[in-house]
């Protein structure tokens, strides 16, 4: 269809400000947002968290809450003004035709329903349609959005589908109404790389069949790249920048947006455009904003003019933006400011001695049978495989990357090392000492040597302390520090961390996420270990706090030849600075070897799934497009041969389809240099496949 | 084509309760000239139209200014709507032309598309008019030659034929008996990357094919 007019847009915010009443006056969460969303187009909302995004969503669907309201501004839907309209006009003017879906499905079902009685409800109680019909209409529905076994499904209950699989319910409620609008806050923050890969491709498709306009909320950059026409940056309640996504990431305008791309791992072709640069400081909180420019206090460029006057939104060159001196920057001639001294990537020496062995060693959990046969005890015995068969060296002051799914086993692989589970069957050795078993049997100074960072900091840190008092802990139970000296000692760290003294007697709850996890660093570091095991650390954090801890670990690394094993679900974070990567799957590992090496040909085909699947922030880059089917088997029962058979999209590569892979293990394939490949497909026909990632030569 | 193909989806309705001034004005904003009223579920319940709207004084009870107002500012659509039953309807998976030809014998100026009673769309003249354009392949650029051919089985075969015989692409393509000239069709072609001159003298070749009409489409 070609030579539509210009029509009026479907959702038209303007100057939109939207107030909490707090104790003591309001805080004005958004000012002046403005932007407008035509049908069929996907409109991309970027910033950090805190900025605002969910906010703007909230005011669209009313949904601000007993002490929020709309204090300025107008939002129009189809040509129709929402703010200051009663609730029920509201009901009946956006009735069935904005829908939203939010960040964890989970919370969006309700866990005590049947899915199709959930599904089936928003037909019979909006369109008064009948129970078999409705049922009908949900199947279609549910098969639109490539749901496997649709009819089935309708009988669950949610917990009993994988993450995925429920986000895809909830994307199909949502559009069982045809809305005109739908609204998506974050939907695929909360899954797998290659299930949020299918989901962008499946939110595509569907906004182009449904012509329906989507409102896109993330905080990654990547994923608005894959999804998004337009794209709108906020930044401390503002929008700060607006344009269409080919303009703003080829050519940023604002510093703030400059920021963002600077400090997203960027998974392109070479490893030196992997270094990430993050922003200094913070969002301000929404009373404490800066009279001038709001990003001024974060800005590399700012002048007096920046401190007095607010600047307003200008067009430059087809760019919305709200900056001063736009048109002076140039973010090409960027250099790091001083005070954030970036880690330099040295190579260590690699004949270092070998800190940490791994020999065939496996993790079963047992599991409970509820038969009477299995509480006498006379059942047979299941487990789930957590780990199989793990081997793997990792040399000291070296970091080891480790990458796959949830549920992976990554996590164990981790706890069993550090002893908080102990290993069924196999060897681990570290530093010469056996640890295959759990932590109750090893000795006090071994556990020194061995400490963790957590996922998340809040839950790892006990809010009654102060962070003094968790970073000294380690050093007093262990005895590296003399009582006397351990203040000192924490403050120097803290230090190190770049969190001053004035830090050392609050408690977590007055610490940002950022900041938590920089203590929480401290304290994995205080005892002086020699190997720290990082689980996740920074999945948790906003990607301008990210890009900070990543060069922090960096560097804390090189200051104190700590050796790192690092967990990340993706390939982009722990490019730059892992020295080798190894590719979980299932217990299994894939493929293991240098950094460098992971991320070219030849791949493991899962790991070239892996790299297909990350959304990268730059719409020239060329993926290829490579889509896991179906969810990852139960550990309970893993598929036999290669565990990775059942999901290969290369399988058919081998003779007879592949039927080696159902029955026999394959054997680890070396291709040199440490890297090895745990698949049938020789290494000769790997090495043929194209790069995953091509970067378009203009 | 398919009405569902051409349809404007998701377009502008209004609840019955709304005032007859705000749907004048939500007209004007959004340069729209039909609104589909709708109930819960989307439900059809009528249509304004700008006719709709233009109040005819012997609707009012009096033509006191005062009395006026109040009655004005009081008018929901729904006394004024063009009530569902008198509504030309078209469901989503018609024809195109099917829908045209319930707009020109009727003399409206849009369907409300509707599956099932819920509005899923909406087709005007407009986009018919777009679909029209389409068809023929207008936006982009071509010869577009109007072939006159005898209204006999075989002769379209022939014009296909010499187009595949030159691989001309074919963007545009209809076909009408031919005015006041009975026992003909026209076949109007749009071929893009090709001389004018050329497409002339190759399509005259074929014994009882006339070309009427060549031009350049830009």
């Amino acid at each position: 269809m070609t030579g539509k007019q210009k029509k009026s847009p479907v959702l038209k915010v303007e100057d939109l400000a939207v107030a909490y009443k707090v104790r003591g006056g309001e805080i004005e969460a958004v000012q002046r947002v403005s932007f407008e969303i035509n049908r069929g187009e996907t409109y991309g909302i970027v910033g950090e968290s805190g900025c605002g995004k969910s906010t703007v969503a909230w005011a669209i669907v009313n949904f601000l809450g007993a002490n929020g309201y709309v204090k300025r501004g107008s939002i129009k839907f189809q040509g129709q003004e929402l703010v200051g309209k009663s609730g029920e006009e509201l009901r009946r003017l956006r009735g069935d035709q904005i829908a939203m879906v939010y960040q964890d499905p989970m919370q969006a079902l309700n866990p005590s329903m049947r899915l199709g009685d959930q599904m089936k409800e928003v037909l019979t109680v909006h369109r008064g349609m009948a129970d078999d019909e409705a049922a009908q209409h949900c199947i279609q529905m549910l098969e639109r959005v490539y749901m496997p076994d649709a009819a089935n499904v309708m009988r669950r209950y949610p917990h009993q589908i994988s993450g995925g699989q429920q986000q895809r319910v909830v994307i199909a409620m949502a559009l069982l109404n045809n809305p005109a609008l739908l609204v998506m806050d974050e939907p695929t923050t909360a899954l797998d790389v290659t299930v949020e890969a299918a989901v962008l491709d499946l939110i595509a498709e569907l906004s182009r069949d449904f012509d329906t306009a989507i409102m896109y909320i993330t905080h990654n950059l990547g994923v608005i790249a894959r999804v998004s026409n337009r794209v709108g940056v906020m930044y401390a309640g503002e929008m700060v920048e607006r344009g269409t996504v080919a303009k703003i990431y080829k050519n940023p305008r604002h510093p703030y947006t400059q920021g963002l791309m600077r400090c997203v791992p960027k998974l392109g072709a070479d490893k030196a455009g992997s270094i990430l640069h993050p922003i200094r400081g913070r969002v301000p909180p929404p009373t404490h904003r800066p009279a001038g420019c709001v990003f001024g206090p974060r800005c590399d460029y700012i002048q007096d003019k920046c401190r007095e006057e607010r600047p307003l939104l200008r067009d430059l060159d087809g760019i919305m933006v709200r900056c001063h001196f736009a048109e002076e920057i140039i973010a090409s001639e960027w250099t790091p400011s001083e005070e954030l001294a970036l880690p330099q990537i040295e190579a260590v020496s690699s004949d270092s001695e070998t800190i940490l062995e791994l020999n065939d060693l496996k993790k079963y959990y047992e599991v409970q049978g509820s038969s009477f046969k299995d509480v006498i005890g006379l059942g047979e015995k299941r487990y789930v495989k957590a780990v199989e068969n793990a081997n793997f060296t990792v040399a000291k002051g070296k970091t080891l990357g480790v990458v796959g799914e949830s549920g992976c086993g990554k996590s164990t692989l981790i706890k069993t090392i550090i002893g908080l589970e102990g290993s069924t069957s196999g060897k681990a050795t570290f530093m010469g000492f056996d640890i295959s078993g759990d932590i109750s049997g090893r000795d006090e100074a071994l556990i020194q040597e061995l400490q963790m960072v957590f996922q998340n900091p809040d839950s790892t840190m006990n809010p009654s302390y102060t962070v003094g008092q968790q970073i000294g802990r380690p050093m007093l139970r262990f005895g590296t520090v003399p009582k006397n000296q351990v203040r000192g000692e924490v403050i120097k760290l803290l230090e190190s961390m770049r969190l001053g003294e004035n830090y050392y007697d609050r408690l977590p709850r007055q610490l940002s996420g950022g900041e938590k996890q920089r203590v929480g660093i401290a304290r994995a570091l205080a005892s002086r270990p020699n190997l720290v095991l990082c689980d996740e650390p920074v999945s948790a954090l906003d990607v301008s706090v990210q890009a900070a801890i990543l060069n922090l670990l960096l560097e804390v690394q090189q200051e104190f030849n700590t050796t790192l094993v690092f967990i990340a679900h993706d390939l982009s974070v722990v490019r730059f600075f892992s020295d080798e990567v190894a590719v979980m799957y299932l217990g299994q590992i894939m493929e293991i070897g240098p950094a460098d090496a992971i991320y070219a040909p030849p791949y493991h085909p899962y790991t070239e799934a892996l790299l297909s699947a990350v959304p990268i922030p730059d719409p020239t880059i060329q993926q290829k497009h490579i889509r896991l089917e179906g969810s990852v088997p139960s550990a309970i029962n893993p598929p036999s041969g290669c565990r990775f058979h059942t999901r290969c999209p290369r399988r058919k590569l081998l003779p007879h389809g592949g039927k080696i892979c159902e029955t026999e293990l394959p054997n680890w394939q070396i291709t040199g240099d440490g890297h090895r490949i745990f698949c049938h497909i020789p290494a000769e026909t790997l090495q043929t496949f194209d790069p995953v990632i091509t970067v378009e030569s203009d | 084509m398919l009405v569902k193909d051409c349809m404007t989806r998701h377009p502008i309705m209004i609840s019955p309760e709304t005032l007859a001034t705000e749907a004048q004005k939500i007209m004007g904003e959004n340069d729209v000239r039909h609104l589909p009223v709708v109930g819960d579920g989307k439900k059809l319940l009528g249509l304004i139209t700008r006719e709709r709207l233009a109040l005819k004084p012997d609707m009012m009870g009096s033509l006191n200014v005062w009395e006026i107002t109040r009655y004005l500012s009081n008018l929901t659509v729904v006394k004024v709507m063009l009530p569902t039953a008198k509504v030309h309807t078209v469901d989503s998976e018609r024809t195109v032309e099917r829908a045209a030809s319930i707009m020109s014998e009727y003399k409206v100026g849009c369907l409300p598309v509707v599956d099932d009673g819920v509005v899923v769309g909406i087709i005007s003249e407009i986009d018919l008019l777009h679909s029209f354009q389409d068809m023929l392949g207008l936006p982009a650029d071509g010869v577009r030659v109007t072939v006159r051919v005898p209204n006999v089985k075989g002769e379209f075969a022939k014009i296909t034929s010499v187009v595949s015989h030159q691989e001309w692409g074919v963007m545009g393509i209809g076909s009408f008996p031919s005015p006041r000239h009975a026992g003909f069709y026209d076949v109007v072609l749009k071929i893009p990357n090709v001389h004018k001159e050329e497409v002339r003298a190759i399509l005259s070749q074929t014994a009882g094919h006339e070309v009427v009409d060549v031009r350049d489409v830009v």
